[in-house]
């Protein structure tokens, strides 16, 4: 079953003098129970907007939302009875309450009591590290606590399909993932449906199976991770040289990603797009005389593929 | 959907929001009461008859608990659309109206007892003693209801618009001349603006110690329709303001 299904969304805003800009134009997209799914997109992508028109904060121009079958536009309050969502990182908790209490409030505005919620409360408490902390202000916390006290507080509702807008801003390096291996979690042992926006390539990477590509509120693409590296088979190498070669040649016929010079030595990270263009470089170094002391294929990452991606876009 | 686990989770929030800042509201009502004390003995020192006197006291808790049902409208949706939280209440199988519905109920109770707890402490400090019927808990819950209308609609306008502080000042003073009026003019006026009747009511319950059923239907009607008028209107606007932040996108703009 479809946990959420949007087709055909737009979002017009006007401005002065007649003027509209578009923020969501056309989208369409569908997520199946409990799966993750990256929504990535460079600032004013639309990703925000989409995901507010989801949850019933925003009203769409025109398109359908639904979400397990409901219709979100025309019934939003039956459609956030199994939504929930976590907005613009640690803000979305009242900071007068104690960590325990948010968390109480709001199962409770999902109508769900202290009683009941009780040994789950626990359980978020422990596995979010914030035991210790259930008697402290929200105010008091670090940032990293505050942001995982808000997805405990979108989880404690207890719905099936859970928005999350940059759930990992701001985070340092090990918060975030902790917050990953958390949310990864969620689908695998609760079975949760989550849509992940995020500028952060790695934490979708990390996260998500299948991830939607949004830019000028259009959907780029939309497939498996795996199957966009494939269809971006693009592969980065690490070129150790001896010496200093002739970049204006190399960027002629070859994506030159990085360069360093040091220690008389210098390294050249390129994307190239097949083997020929391989060979082609080795060649063109052989020829320059550069004495080749290394060379190592890197990964793909999402980060080149989304690149690739927009530029494309752009290129039109 | 279990309605009353929301109503109860409302309600227990602001509780333990208003102990959290108890001695903020503490110092407010301290401010407030030196206020009140010094226009008393302004009255008195203009030799004021009894009545004057009583009615200031009626009035000034009267206004005391104006501002403060009208904050928690306006000022209320302000501070939860800074911290964020604004949009989370939409979140809710509930609806947000329903939810302001209930914070509005806990702000009630609150400032009732204040305001009892402030009479009493006003009757006593001043010696102007006044008729406590239960009724007029009747009376000024119906009062109110036009200043959390006007709090709607003020809410509703700063979902939009964000920066309405400056008419929410013109508005305390406002409820200052709503309450005075009545003592200015016999122009029906005082039958349209909001709290001037309820005032007027509540002066002949705790001066001239009249009973809920002593005020005659006509007087009973007035003030059921002037309150239900602007919590109406209060709510209109409020829904139309909210679709419009909702277009624009506005809910979690602050």
């Amino acid at each position: 079953m479809k946990a959420l299904e949007v087709k055909d969304l737009y979002k017009n805003y006007s401005r002065w003098r007649g003027k509209t800009t578009k923020a969501v134009d056309g989208v369409s997209f569908s997520v199946e129970e409990g799966e993750i799914v990256g929504f990535l997109g460079p600032n004013g992508a639309g990703k925000t907007t989409t995901i507010k028109c989801i949850c019933g904060l925003i009203e769409p121009n025109s398109g359908d939302i639904n979400i397990f079958g409901i219709d979100a536009v025309s019934d939003t309050r039956k459609a956030v009875e199994n939504t929930s969502a976590v907005l613009e990182g640690n803000r979305n908790i009242y900071w007068r309450l104690t960590t325990r209490e948010n968390l109480e409030f709001f199962a409770g505005l999902h109508g769900r009591s202290k009683k009941e919620t009780k040994s789950e409360m626990d359980k978020l408490l422990e596995r979010f590290d914030l035991k210790e902390k259930e008697d402290t202000s929200a105010r008091k916390l670090s940032r990293g606590m505050q942001q995982k006290l808000a997805l405990a507080c979108a989880l404690i509702r207890g719905t099936d399909l859970l928005l999350l807008d940059e759930p990992t801003l701001g985070l340092d390096v090990k918060t975030s993932k902790e917050l990953r291996r958390f949310v990864m979690q969620l689908a695998v042992d609760k079975g949760k449906t989550i849509l992940l926006s995020s500028h952060d390539m790695n934490v979708v990477e990390d996260v998500c199976e299948r991830v939607i590509i949004i830019n000028d509120g259009k959907v780029l693409a939309d497939d498996k991770v795996r199957n966009l590296k494939r269809l971006f088979d693009v592969h980065l190498y690490d070129f150790i040289l001896r010496g200093k070669p002739s970049l204006d040649e190399i960027e002629e016929y070859h994506e030159v990603i990085d360069v360093r010079y040091e220690n008389n030595k210098t390294r050249l990270k390129v994307s190239l797009k097949d083997s020929g263009s391989f060979y082609r470089l080795i060649d063109h170094l052989r020829d320059s005389g550069m004495e080749l002391e290394k060379v190592e294929n890197l990964d793909t990452h999402l980060e080149e593929i989304f690149m690739n991606i927009v530029e494309e876009e752009l290129g039109g | 959907m279990k309605e009353h686990i929301i109503f109860y989770s409302v309600v227990k929030k602001h509780f333990i929001e208003l102990r959290r800042y108890f001695l903020n509201t503490l110092m407010t009502i301290s401010g407030v009461f030196i206020l009140f004390l010094l226009v008393f003995m302004g009255l008195r020192s203009f030799e004021a008859g009894t009545e004057t006197l009583k009615g200031s006291i009626i009035g000034f808790a009267m206004w005391t608990f104006a501002v403060g049902a009208y904050s928690e409208m306006s000022w209320g949706l302000l501070q939860e659309a800074r911290d964020g939280t604004l949009e989370q209440l939409y979140l809710t199988p509930s609806s947000f109206r329903r939810i302001s519905g209930y914070r509005v109920f806990a702000s009630f109770l609150f400032q009732f007892v204040l305001f009892i707890v402030f009479l009493i402490i006003m009757m006593v400090t001043t010696g102007q003693y006044l008729y406590l019927d239960p009724g007029i808990i009747v009376l000024v819950g119906l009062t109110l209801l036009s200043v959390y209308g006007i709090g709607y609609v003020m809410g509703g306008l700063s979902l939009v618009f964000k920066k309405v502080q400056a008419a929410n000042q013109i508005l305390m003073f406002m409820f200052i001349l709503f309450l005075v009026l009545p003592t200015i003019t016999d122009h029906k006026i005082i039958y349209f603006v909001p709290i001037s009747w309820g005032n007027v009511l509540l002066n002949k319950m705790m001066v001239d110690g009249l009973s809920l059923f002593d005020l005659t239907l006509v007087e009973h009607a007035i003030l059921i329709l002037n309150s239900f008028a602007y919590l109406v209107l209060g709510l209109i606007v409020f829904r139309f303001m909210e679709n419009i932040a909702k277009k624009r996108g506005l809910l979690g703009h602050y």
